[in-house]
């Protein structure tokens, strides 16, 4: 552990932090600006059924009178100390409404996530193994297809083929095995483009290098060249692209949930829209945040450790593969 | 990528500009679908007698035939026709999208990666938060801050695409500026919004197009995703996926899913070709 992986490590922190906390800062802003007074429209709701002195007790309560600045003081302190508030709505704390659910959006992210490695390697090593002239054109265009479909679309087709046509799993039981693979199915397709996109491009460099001619010219096969030489190298900035499709993951749970009718953070997400439950939406979407930058954090902080090309000079990371071009890359921007 | 540091140096090879135009035949295939795509945005009636909105009770849940191409929904209306006459709201919507991510994004970019310093710190900052929050979440509480509207949901897909713009134009712009040719331009005695204009903003642009033509086809993804969950305008609204999202009820007659899901995919696969076939010509 260099002098130099430390100094590197405390400024990604540092900076880690930081963004935490202006994102949080965001959202209030984006949150508070709501048109129209939902607050007061929930509260004067005649069918929740609040007297005058109620309402007045809950807007004390949760601080709604006070300076906007006040409270976002308030709200930011009570999110660095665990507190996320209380849920508008149901008048339970946020972090009990979140806790509730958060177990089913993991399985079904983790789920997809596992899905979409596995479809991304099975894709990617197969362009190195199937010739051009049977079908490794196919291979390479299933990343662009997987972009192009909606995940909805993919959930519908499943639910359809598999739920309807062939009876494999019922709607109305959605946390059943069957149910809960084909949800992960549905967010896995659009994540597994990206990162096969990235795998595809890096083991084509990969085996344009000096290294891989020497080894071919040594008579060595397809397979062993792949397996000794390809594989590691091209595999591992892999760890930072997955990093940044935790976002995807997390956005695209929202829409499997609703359209396998699963309970999880996004049909809270779903409820608190349309209730206009602005603390739960604060919460959620700056816990999303949260995550998204400590999985990157971790990834940043492992991937020097695991590759030995990355070499860190003066607090940065610099790398003689193109591990920016990677990172945008999972961001679509550039596919090499 | 190469460096256009002028008009004249473009022309120079007029042999290898039209080499660059020579288009593979899945880029015409492409360039086709988006060009009837974008005229049914135009001219919806042209390209159907059916209405989009009043249907004939009689002839509801019909299978795709060749009186309705897409078959009829519940209410017997002709879903080839709604899909069309939802076009222009689904490609417009896409189309302002990335039209707030290029200028919002660009012009941070451009900024930052030209002005250096403070201001560069400042926005990275602005940009690091726009990509930590989830895109999707970013839309879905944008939107739900400003309105359940098309329009809106454009909006919010647009804010959502602001960070990216941002980055690859910052990097274009910092490449650019340790060019040699403008450091020349410096020598011989360019003001900096003069070279800015002149020689930063066209380079950087060429990789900004093939980005904006992805995330025109992302946009319509985004947009579809919005109105699934019913954050666009109501019915009889017939957004692509509004359209979507009401077939989903109907499973059992599914062209009402497929018909308006086969187009969208569609469209975005042509889209996203073109842009694959921009960059490579770059």
């Amino acid at each position: 552990m260099s002098n130099a992986y430390l100094t590197y490590a405390a400024k990604r922190l540092g900076q880690a932090v930081v963004v935490i906390l202006l994102a949080y800062i965001f959202t209030f802003v984006v949150v508070s600006i709501l048109p129209g007074d939902p607050v007061t429209s929930v509260l004067r709701n005649p069918q929740n059924g609040f007297t005058e002195e109620e309402i007045a007790e809950i807007i004390a309560a949760q601080g709604l009178d006070k300076p906007i600045i006040v409270q976002l003081w308030n709200a930011l302190s009570g999110f660095l100390t665990g507190d996320l508030g209380m849920s508008m709505r149901s008048n339970r704390p946020v972090s009990t409404l979140i806790a509730e659910v958060l177990p089913s959006t993991l399985i079904l992210a983790s789920a997809g996530l596992a899905v979409a490695l596995v479809l991304a390697m099975l894709v990617a090593y197969g362009t190195r193994f199937v010739p051009k002239k049977y079908g490794q054109g196919l291979l390479r265009g299933f990343p662009s297809l997987f972009l192009s479909v909606p995940n909805f679309v993919i959930g519908l087709m499943l639910i359809h083929i598999f739920g309807f046509q062939l009876g494999l799993f019922r709607v109305i039981n959605p946390d059943s095995f069957w149910a809960t693979l084909f949800a992960a199915i549905a967010l896995g397709i659009p994540v597994s483009a990206q990162i096969a996109e990235v795998l595809i491009a890096n083991l084509d460099r990969e085996a344009e290098q000096e290294y891989a001619a020497v080894a071919r010219s040594r008579g060595i096969g397809q397979a062993r060249l792949f397996a000794t030489h390809l594989l590691k190298p091209a595999s591992l900035p892999v760890v930072t692209v997955v990093a940044l499709t935790i976002g995807e993951l997390l956005g695209g749970s929202l829409i499997t949930e609703t359209v396998f009718g699963r309970t999880g953070i996004g049909s809270l997400v779903q409820r608190s829209v349309s209730t206009q439950d602005l603390p739960v939406l604060q919460a959620v979407v700056s816990l999303g945040a949260v995550v998204f930058v400590l999985v990157n954090l971790i990834a940043d902080l492992l991937y020097p450790l695991l590759d030995p090309r990355v070499k860190i000079i003066g607090g940065r990371k610099r790398s003689p593969t193109t591990a920016d071009e990677t990172a945008i890359g999972a961001t679509k921007a550039v596919t090499p | 990528m190469s460096f256009v540091s002028n008009a004249r140096s473009r022309s120079l090879g007029s042999g290898g500009l039209l080499a660059g135009f020579h288009v593979p035949a899945t880029v015409a295939l492409s360039l086709l679908i988006v060009a009837i795509v974008l005229a049914w945005s135009v001219l919806p009636g042209l390209f159907t007698s059916y209405s989009p909105v009043v249907g004939v009770p009689a002839d509801k849940l019909l299978g795709p035939s060749a009186l309705h191409w897409f078959g009829t929904d519940h209410l017997g209306r002709d879903v080839y026709a709604r899909v069309v006459y939802g076009t222009a709201s689904s490609v417009s919507s896409a189309l302002i999208a990335v039209v707030i991510g290029v200028v919002v994004g660009g012009l941070i970019g451009l900024i930052s990666g030209f002005l250096g310093g403070w201001v560069d710190v400042v926005f990275a900052r602005l940009v690091d938060v726009l990509l930590a929050i989830p895109k999707f979440l970013l839309a879905v509480i944008v939107v739900t801050a400003i309105g359940f509207e098309t329009i809106n949901a454009a909006i919010a897909t647009g804010v959502s695409a602001v960070a990216i713009f941002a980055r690859v134009t910052r990097a274009e712009v910092i490449k650019t500026r340790q060019a040699t040719f403008v450091e020349a331009a410096y020598l011989s005695g360019g003001s900096r919004w003069f070279i800015l204009w002149r020689h930063v903003l066209p380079n950087a642009s060429r990789s900004v197009l093939p980005l904006a033509v992805l995330q025109f086809g992302e946009s319509i993804l985004v947009i579809a995703s919005l109105a699934f969950l019913g954050y666009g305008d109501p019915p009889p609204a017939s957004d692509w996926g509004l359209l979507i999202s009401i077939g989903k009820d109907y499973l059992k007659w599914p062209w009402l899913v497929y018909a308006p899901a086969f187009v969208t995919i569609l469209t975005v696969l042509s889209v996203n070709r073109i842009s694959r076939w921009l960059r490579k010509t770059d």
